[in-house]
C-alpha cells in the first residue's frame, strides 16, 4: 500500500467534498496549500485522557435545563453564578479560565453527550474500549497507534508505561520526568552491544537514547513547573514543538473519580486541567497554530448527586476540542434533556453521539487519513459529519 | 535467544521467588518444588511500626491540632512532614526490608500479588495512614486459608472502606437513611468488577445496588466509641430487607447479610476462574498455559477457594516451569532481586535499601501509589517500554557504584553462571566492578524470569 498517494486522494477527495461548503477551498489560495506543510510546522495532535470518569454536568453546566436543580442542587448552587455563558443554555465551570478564553477565541469546542462504546460503568473495560476503539478491545492495540501508523508519523506517551492508546504496530516512544542522575554514555555503547540479540530491549535502548537527546535541556522547563499535570504539558509541548519532534502525544491525568465531596476536589482538577492546555499553548509556542488537542474521559456520572455529596458511574459525558487549528466557538452534541423519562436507565446522562466519531472527524480534517486508513482505526464508527478543523491554518496562510 | 540448561532451582528462585540471595539458589537446588511449598506460610509483622489503632490515634491527633490552629488563628505545623510520611515510609521500609531478608520470598510474592489485587492509593491524609496497614493486618494473616476470609477481612478493613467511600455509605431507607446522605456503590462495584468475579463476571447493576445495600452500615468506629478502633457494623446505616444478588435471596441478618454475600462470591466458579488466571498471569506468563489455569480452577472449585491448595496446584503443575523466561520484571521485583543480588539477607544495607525505595517511585511503581483500585498492571507491556528501560539503567548505574560486588561471584551466586556467551563475554570486558555489575543486573537474562 503506498500511503503517500493515499494521503493525496484523500485530500482530493475532501476537497471535492467541502466544494460548495466552504467558500475558502475554493480559492486558487486554498487549493496551493494542499501541498504537505512545511516540516516544522506539521498538523499536531494531543489526546488528553481523563482517567476515573470526569463528571461532564460540572464541567459543563446544562443551566437551562429544568431539570438540573432538582438532580444535583448542592453541587450546581456554588458555581452557577461565576460560571462562563457558553450560549444554548450551557456554561463553563469558572474554573476554565483558559477554556473560556479559547471559546471566545473560537478555539474551543465543547462536545456534550458522548460515550466511549463501553456498555458498562467500569473504568477500565471503558478506558480499554475508548482507547482501543475496535469493537472488541484488544489491549495491545491502540486508536491513536493505528492513526499515527497509516499517518506514518511519530508518537510519544507521557507516561512511566506505555496506555492502551499507543500500543500496537507502530513503535510509541514513552517518556516521564526523570529523578536520577543518567548512566554514563559508556554504559549505554556496552548496553548496545549487550542487548544485540535481544530484539525488544535493543529496539528499547535505541528509543530510549534517541528520546533523551531530544529532550536534553529541558531541565529548565521541568524545574518552572515541578511535577504535575503542568510540567508534563509543558514537556509534552517541547518535544512537540521540536522540528524533529513526533506529531502526536498523549497525556494522562488521574483522579476524576468523585464519589465523594466533588466541590472541592473537580474545582482544584478543573484548575489543573485548564493550567496545562494553557501551558501547552504557551509551550508550543507558532505550533498551537497547527496543534488539536482532544481532552475525553470513560464515561460520565449520574445525574443525581449521591450520599456522599460526589456522583457514581454514570454513562455519558462530555470531551473538549481545542487548539489554533479548531473552528470552535459553539457547543456541539445534541442535548438529550435531564427529565426523568430522558435518562439513560432513569439515572444517566443518554449518550447521543460517540466520542470515537469526533475523533474520527478530526482524523480525517486534520491529518487528512482516508476513509480506508479511518476504517483502520475505528473499523465500525462512522465520522461525524461536522466542521471541526478549520480549513487552513493561519500559519499555512502565512507561509 | 540464549541457549540454557532447565534449570529447575534457578527457575525458582527466579520465577517464583524475589530472586537468588545470599546461599539461596544451593537450597532451592536438592529439590525445588519442595522448597517452594515450604513457603506456604504468611508473613509476619511488626504491630508496634503501625496498625489500624495508631492510625487512627494520629488521623484524631491531626483533627484536634487542625482545630486547635484554627481556633487560636495559629500556624499549623507541617503535618505531613512531621507526623504522615515518616509513618508511612517507615511502613513501607519495614515492608521492602522484609522482602529482601525473607526465607520465603514466594510467600512474599503472594502478599504482593494480592496486596496490588486488593489495591489502595494515599489519595489523602486518612488514606495515607490507613493504605499501608491493609496488607499488613488483613492480607497477611489470610494468605494461605480460604479466600473467603481473605476478602472479608479486607472489605471490613478501614483501609478499603474508606478508599472505597463505604464507610458513609448510608441506606435510603434506614434510620440515618432518613436525613439527606445516601447509598455509595463505589465498594460494592469493585468488589465485583475486580475483586471477586471480575468485569466479565456474569453481574448486573442491580446487583452492585443490592450488594450496596447489603454492605451499607459497614463503617468504621468514630472517636467517641468504646472498645478497639477500626471495622463498625452500624446498623442505622444499614439498608433493612432481603437482597437478591445473582439470583439468590439474602435475608435481612445484619452486618451477617454482607458477609453471606461475599462468601458465596469468594466460592463462585467465575471468581475462581477470574483470580486463577491472574495469578498464572503474575507469576508465569502473560498467557498463562491453558491447562494450568483449568487445574488451578478445579483445585479453588474442589477446595471452597483455599489458597494454599491453589498455589500448591501451581507450583507442581509442569507446564510452570516453561524454560523459556516469559515475564519482563516488574520494577517491584527488579528493585528487589537487584537488591537482594548484592547484598546479604544477614546484613541490611539502610543506605541500599533507600536507593531500593527511590527505585520504585522513579520506575512508577511506588507502593500504594497506583491511583487507581485496579492496581499496577502486570503485563509485560506495561512496563518494558523505552522510558522504564530508560529508569532501569539509570538506576542500575546508581545502585552498582554503592556495592563492592565482584559481578563474577554474583553470577555464580544468582544464576549458577548459567548466562549467554554474549553476556559473560561483555561482563569479561567491563571496565570495573560497578559497570560489570550493572551490566550484568541489566542482562536479558535478568530482566526477565
Amino acid at each position: 500500500m503506498n500511503d503517500q498517494n493515499n494521503k493525496n486522494i484523500a485530500r482530493r477527495d475532501l476537497l471535492k467534498a467541502a466544494a460548495g461548503s466552504f467558500i475558502a477551498w475554493h480559492s486558487p489560495a486554498a487549493l496551493s496549500l494542499t501541498d504537505i506543510p512545511s516540516d516544522n510546522l506539521k498538523p499536531k495532535l494531543v489526546w488528553v485522557i481523563l482517567r476515573g470518569a470526569m463528571d461532564s454536568l460540572h464541567a459543563i453546566l446544562p443551566l437551562s435545563d429544568p431539570s438540573l436543580m432538582e438532580h444535583r442542587k448542592r453541587l450546581v448552587t456554588p458555581v452557577k453564578n461565576s460560571a462562563f455563558d457558553l450560549g444554548d443554555g450551557f456554561a463553563l465551570h469558572p474554573a476554565f479560565k483558559e477554556l473560556s478564553r479559547l471559546y471566545k477565541e473560537k478555539q474551543l469546542i465543547p462536545v456534550v453527550a458522548t460515550e466511549s462504546g463501553a456498555n458498562s460503568r467500569s473504568h477500565f473495560q471503558a478506558q480499554d474500549m475508548l482507547e482501543s476503539g475496535l469493537p472488541e478491545v484488544d489491549t495491545e492495540s491502540g486508536w491513536l497507534n493505528r492513526a499515527v501508523e497509516a499517518y506514518r508519523g511519530d508518537s510519544v506517551a507521557v507516561a512511566h508505561t506505555l496506555p492502551i492508546g499507543l500500543r500496537g504496530k507502530h513503535l510509541a516512544k514513552t517518556w516521564y520526568p526523570d529523578l536520577l542522575r543518567p548512566a554514563s554514555d559508556d554504559l549505554f555503547q556496552r548496553l548496545k552491544v549487550l542487548y544485540k540479540d535481544d530484539q525488544l530491549l535493543s529496539e528499547r535502548l535505541d528509543e530510549g537514547l534517541e528520546n533523551r537527546q531530544l529532550l536534553s535541556g529541558m531541565e529548565e522547563v521541568e524545574n518552572k513547573y515541578k511535577y504535575n499535570f503542568s510540567s508534563l504539558a509543558a514537556s509534552c509541548a517541547v518535544m512537540l514543538a521540536d522540528k524533529n519532534g513526533p506529531d502526536c502525544a498523549m497525556l494522562e491525568m488521574n483522579g476524576w473519580d468523585t464519589h465523594q465531596n466533588q466541590l472541592g476536589r473537580l474545582d482544584r482538577k478543573f484548575k489543573q486541567l485548564d493550567q496545562g492546555i494553557a501551558i501547552l499553548r504557551e509551550n508550543l509556542a507558532e505550533q498551537w497554530d497547527n496543534t488539536v488537542v482532544v481532552v475525553t474521559t470513560e464515561f460520565g456520572r449520574t445525574v443525581a448527586e449521591n450520599g456522599t455529596r460526589g456522583t457514581d458511574h454514570g454513562t455519558a459525558s462530555a470531551m473538549f476540542i481545542t487548539g489554533g487549528a479548531v473552528a470552535g466557538g459553539q457547543v456541539q452534541g445534541r442535548w438529550p434533556g435531564l427529565a426523568e423519562a430522558n435518562l439513560y436507565q432513569g439515572r444517566d446522562l443518554m449518550p447521543t453521539s460517540d466520542t470515537r466519531q469526533w475523533i474520527r472527524a478530526i482524523l480525517s480534517q486534520h491529518w487528512k487519513l482516508s476513509a480506508a486508513q479511518l476504517d483502520y482505526v475505528f473499523p465500525t464508527i462512522k465520522t461525524m459529519d461536522s466542521q471541526l478543523i478549520r480549513p487552513y491554518s493561519k500559519s499555512n496562510t502565512a507561509t | 535467544m540464549t541457549v540454557e540448561k532447565n534449570n529447575r532451582a534457578i527457575i525458582a528462585v527466579n520465577r517464583f521467588g524475589l530472586g537468588a540471595t545470599g546461599a539461596e539458589l544451593s537450597a532451592a537446588q536438592h529439590d525445588p518444588e519442595q522448597w517452594l511449598l515450604q513457603q506456604l506460610v504468611s508473613p509476619v509483622f511488626d504491630k508496634k511500626l503501625g496498625d489500624t489503632e495508631s492510625a487512627f490515634n494520629m488521623i484524631a491527633d491531626i483533627k484536634a491540632l487542625k482545630q486547635q490552629s484554627r481556633q487560636k488563628s495559629m500556624k499549623l505545623p507541617d503535618i505531613g512532614r512531621t507526623l504522615i510520611r515518616p509513618y508511612r515510609q517507615a511502613l513501607i521500609m519495614d515492608s521492602l526490608e522484609q522482602s529482601v531478608q525473607t526465607n520465603t520470598p514466594l510467600a512474599v510474592r503472594l502478599l504482593d500479588f494480592f496486596s496490588n489485587h486488593f489495591s489502595v492509593s494515599v489519595s489523602t491524609q486518612t488514606m495515607t495512614l490507613l493504605a499501608p496497614i491493609l496488607e499488613r493486618e488483613a492480607i497477611a494473616p489470610n494468605l494461605f486459608g480460604s479466600f473467603a476470609n481473605l476478602l472479608i477481612a479486607v472489605e471490613q478493613h478501614p483501609a478499603m472502606l474508606v478508599y472505597l467511600n463505604n464507610e458513609k455509605s448510608v441506606g435510603p431507607n434506614s434510620k440515618a437513611g432518613k436525613r439527606a446522605r445516601g447509598l455509595n456503590e463505589n465498594l460494592a462495584r469493585e468488589i465485583l468488577e475486580l475483586h471477586t468475579l471480575g468485569v466479565d463476571g456474569g453481574y448486573s447493576l442491580a446487583d452492585i445496588r443490592q450488594l450496596a445495600m447489603a454492605i451499607s452500615g459497614w463503617s468504621i468506629t468514630d472517636e467517641g466509641d468504646a472498645g478497639p478502633s477500626g471495622f463498625k457494623f452500624r446498623d442505622n446505616y444499614h439498608q433493612p430487607g432481603a437482597r437478591t444478588i445473582l439470583g439468590k435471596v439474602y435475608p435481612d441478618s445484619g452486618e451477617v447479610q454482607g458477609r453471606a454475600v461475599l462468601e458465596d462470591l469468594a466460592r463462585h466458579r467465575k471468581t475462581a476462574e477470574y483470580i486463577s488466571y491472574k495469578l498464572a498471569q503474575h507469576l508465569i506468563a502473560d498467557q498463562p498455559p491453558k491447562k494450568l489455569v483449568s487445574a488451578m480452577v478445579e483445585t479453588w472449585v474442589k477446595t471452597e477457594g483455599n489458597i494454599k491448595a491453589v498455589v500448591t496446584t501451581m507450583v507442581k503443575h509442569p507446564e510452570s516451569w516453561d524454560s523459556q523466561r516469559n515475564k519482563f520484571k516488574t520494577p517491584r521485583e527488579f528493585v528487589l532481586s537487584a537488591y537482594r543480588a548484592v547484598n546479604y539477607p544477614e546484613d541490611v544495607d539502610q543506605g541500599l535499601l533507600n536507593i531500593a525505595m527511590r527505585g520504585l517511585n522513579f520506575m512508577g511503581q511506588k507502593p500504594f501509589a497506583s491511583g487507581s483500585p485496579a492496581g499496577y498492571s502486570q503485563l509485560n507491556v506495561a512496563w518494558s517500554g523505552s522510558d522504564a528501560l530508560m529508569k532501569r539503567i539509570d538506576w542500575i548505574s546508581l545502585l552498582s557504584k554503592k556495592t563492592r560486588e565482584t559481578p563474577s561471584n554474583v553470577a555464580a551466586r544468582i544464576f549458577d553462571s548459567q548466562l549467554s556467551p554474549l553476556t559473560v563475554k561483555l561482563l569479561a570486558g567491563a571496565e570495573s566492578r560497578a559497570q560489570g555489575l550493572a551490566m550484568l543486573l541489566l542482562s536479558p537474562e535478568f530482566q526477565r524470569r
